[in-house]
């Protein structure tokens, strides 16, 4: 069996010239690639998108990119006529087509996207692959710790570009919201690596540009955010919220967060510097349930409030978000970038429910452990 | 009553140390003295108001570079301030004006009433001085009979910080469109927003429209201005305030008293420094083109909490902080009356001020509270009678007494 036999099933780059491909194209899986498969593959662009490539077509890797964010970001840099390869461990196909995409752009999509196969935690090979190719930009959008970053510089001393995917996380509480990209970070956040990542991509000296999103929504969001509301709505259960529910958070939608990811690519304002990315309003508790219910075409829903001290739910999430103010301030990529939002809160809710949930997609199984935990003590309250 | 000497000394200098003061050990020690500045070289301090007010200690905000240059003439503009006698917007006028003049422009304020009125001996207009001897023109009388009250002089900016609607910023308007004024400014209120679960209020959210300052800007709007704009503010802080805002927590804490918050206190609210007003009024009169038939939210660009604000007061004052949280219909007690601020979140940004005029805010909260604190204390309030009746329905409905320790670290 051809190693080409291979790729066509891994989902990798199939073309109508694959006839064309010289045999040592079998060396994508892995091993070092011959660069001349590279030149030929721009080559082999279709005219149409010829037309489109700008100058400064780039030759793009992406870490990560077949599961939620990537995803779309992918779509549109290939749109833009960029070289793009996701690198991943292949346990998730490497494309897949969009609900509401076309037969057609979705095969035009996936002609074009390359697959680099490997585990990043094996520094070795991530760094030997990576040497091999070349790559113009990269986009880490599931990196997690700074030595994960480390094997990538190191083997691209002529990169271009470093567009990391941080968190706004690595903020320090503050008693004066909304954070903005000078404030504090905390050392000692759950979100750490992303702040040693950036220290690390400025100590390197690499032109660096860091996208920092608060909670990201949309269709395939494989976190529970939305999802969470959609399944009590459509159980018609009450959804209990803690505490007094007015706590405020922010949602930003997955498809400008990948266009801002677009803003910042080869942009000279963007470089070494930090973006926060998400909606351009911020949202209460209470008021998320409730837009959530009226993007999807439910009635408004009970809320129950609860006070989570008085319950112990193990290592089950009883909320998805996190019990406090959190919300970041988008002024800066507004105005340095020129990106704007193009999704409200319920508009962005009506497109997840409309392309996902409301299809009868989702990631995780609805759970109702401890809202059960929480209606049954409310009872109890009650009878007293 | 302490001199006019002694406030401007906490509003005026540039990156000034903080005055020696011995530690206030709260509610027990004696006052400590204060540095005077006297008041011939009040002037001259006041124009070297242009370095930034304030250290940022943990913020790495960029410092700009100075504003208050003093202009050529052919950018001097005659400004008109028709200044409400009382309340939370007092001292808006009194700060632009002061802002004003250090930019070389000439101003008049028209305070609403007669000059010896006993709401005149209240801040800001026991400070006028300062305006006159900054050169400014200080007058008194009726918006209605405006241009009876200017008597022939002319201007080119008129801002009105007066009327709450038609019937008091009417005449004024009528007035100002009929001398041919090239600028109409208007203080309206974030209060006119309608409530939402989205936040924050941002500029063209719908209002409420059976409030007063929307039928204002309406008609202002409607006048065809060669420039006119609407600032809507929220809270503010700052020497010579008419109205207390920070100072119902610092009597509270001083006195080692329980500070009692409705709700949850995370309610967001916003708490400018009025210096924050003022350059963004004086932006929009330096671009008048850019600031044409605008909304402005006129706050600052960060939010608070109620438990935010009354840590930050408590760590300006370096006293410990007890609060107690209560229903007020549980306790019996009007909202508005027994906390200085809406029972609501209630925020919004300068996205406007921001885009448009190229405005940046310099309200450091951590920062002016302490500043505030030094006053409030050199003034003598931390000893001052205080009445404390709602609070004390409010404690006796949860039944707390001052003993129970439910402090909250610092």
């Amino acid at each position: 069996m051809a190693k080409y036999g291979v790729m066509q099933q891994s989902h990798t780059w199939v073309s109508p010239r694959s006839s064309l491909l010289p045999s040592s194209v079998s060396d994508f899986h892995g091993s070092s690639l011959n660069i001349s498969i590279q030149s030929w593959r721009r080559k082999c662009q279709p005219k149409e998108t010829a037309i489109r490539v700008m100058a400064s077509s780039k030759n793009i890797l992406v870490m990560g990119g077949t599961r939620f964010i990537g995803v779309f970001l992918s779509r549109l840099l290939v749109n833009e006529g960029h070289q793009v390869t996701l690198f991943t461990r292949g346990k998730t196909p490497i494309t897949q087509q969009l609900p509401g995409e076309s037969d057609q752009d979705y095969a035009d999509f996936k002609s074009k996207v390359l697959h680099l196969k490997g585990d990043r935690q094996d520094f070795e090979f991530v760094k030997t692959s990576l040497a091999a190719k070349g790559f113009d930009v990269v986009y880490d959008i599931n990196g997690r710790e700074a030595v994960e970053v480390e094997p990538i510089i190191d083997a691209l001393p002529n990169l271009q570009q470093y567009i990391y995917c941080s968190s706004a996380g690595v903020y320090l509480k503050t008693e004066t919201p909304p954070h903005f990209e000078v404030d504090a970070v905390d050392p000692k956040s759950r979100h750490k690596g992303k702040l040693e990542t950036e220290s690390l991509l400025v100590s390197r000296g690499v032109n660096w540009t860091s996208i920092r999103p608060v909670y990201i929504y949309g269709p395939l969001n494989y976190n529970p955010v939305e999802e969470w509301f959609f399944h009590r709505l459509k159980a018609g259960r009450p959804i209990p919220i803690p505490g007094s529910g007015i706590q405020i958070t922010q949602l930003g939608h997955v498809k400008d967060l990948a266009k801002a990811f677009i803003k910042v690519l080869d942009n000279p304002k963007a470089s070494k510097q930090v973006f926060n990315i998400s909606g351009s309003k911020y949202v209460t508790f209470d008021g998320l349930a409730k837009a959530c219910a009226k993007a999807a075409g439910f009635p408004e829903p009970e809320l129950i409030h609860y006070n989570a001290k008085e319950f112990d739910f193990g290592k089950k999430k009883a909320f998805p978000f996190r019990d406090q103010h959190f919300f970041a301030s988008i002024e800066k990529a507004q105005r340095e970038l020129g990106w704007v939002p193009e999704f409200d809160l319920v508009q962005g809710l009506a497109d997840s429910y409309n392309l996902d949930f409301g299809r009868g997609t989702f990631r995780k199984a609805a759970d109702f452990t401890t809202d059960d935990m929480i209606l049954e003590k409310k009872k109890k309250l009650v009878l007293i | 009553m302490a001199t006019s000497t002694s406030f401007s000394t906490f509003s005026l200098l540039p990156q000034r140390k903080s005055p020696r003061l011995s530690t206030v050990i709260c509610s027990l020690s004696p006052l400590p003295s204060v540095s005077h500045i006297s008041q011939s070289s009040l002037s001259s301090q006041f124009l070297s108001i242009s370095q930034p007010l304030n250290i940022y200690s943990f913020s790495k905000r960029p410092q700009f570079s100075s504003k208050f240059i003093v202009k050529a003439s052919a950018d001097k503009k005659k400004v008109l301030i028709v200044n409400t006698n009382s309340g939370g917007h007092a001292v808006i006028g009194f700060y632009f004006a002061k802002e004003l003049l250090a930019s070389g422009h000439e101003v008049t304020v028209l305070t609403v009433g007669e000059e010896a009125s006993s709401k005149m001996k209240k801040p800001p207009f026991t400070r006028f001085s300062e305006l006159v001897s900054a050169g400014g023109k200080t007058i008194w009388g009726e918006p209605s009979e405006v241009e009876k009250v200017v008597d022939g002089a002319t201007f080119d900016v008129v801002l009105d910080n007066n009327g709450k609607d038609l019937d008091a910023v009417k005449p004024v308007a009528d007035w100002a469109k009929s001398a041919s004024i090239s600028q109409f400014l208007f203080i309206s209120s974030a209060g006119i927003y309608k409530t939402s679960d989205e936040i924050p209020h941002v500029e063209g959210d719908p209002v409420k429209e059976d409030a007063g300052h929307v039928a204002v800007e309406k008609y202002i709007s409607s006048l065809s201005f060669p420039s006119w704009a609407a600032f809507r503010p929220q809270y503010m802080i700052g020497s010579g305030n008419n109205k207390d805002c920070e100072e119902w927590f610092f009597d509270r804490i001083v006195r080692n008293r329980h500070v009692p918050i409705p709700g949850s206190g995370m309610q967001l609210t916003s708490i400018s420094h009025v210096r924050d007003l003022s350059s963004m009024l004086t932006l929009a009169v330096e671009k008048p083109k850019a600031a044409c038939c605008k909304i402005f939210n006129c706050v600052c660009d960060r939010a608070v909490t109620f438990n935010g604000l009354a840590k930050l007061c408590a760590q300006a004052a370096g006293c410990e902080l007890k609060i107690v949280y209560y229903d007020p219909k549980e306790a019996g007690v009007d909202a508005k009356k027994a906390f200085p601020f809406r029972n609501m979140h209630f925020y919004a940004e300068p996205r406007a001020a921001k885009e448009s005029l190229g405005w940046t805010s310099t309200t450091n909260l951590p920062e002016d509270l302490k500043e505030r604190f030094a006053e409030y204390v050199s003034i003598g309030r931390d000893k001052k009678e205080i009445s404390f009746e709602l609070d004390d329905k409010i404690l006796d409905s949860l039944k707390v007494s001052s003993s129970v320790p439910a402090s909250i670290s610092v």
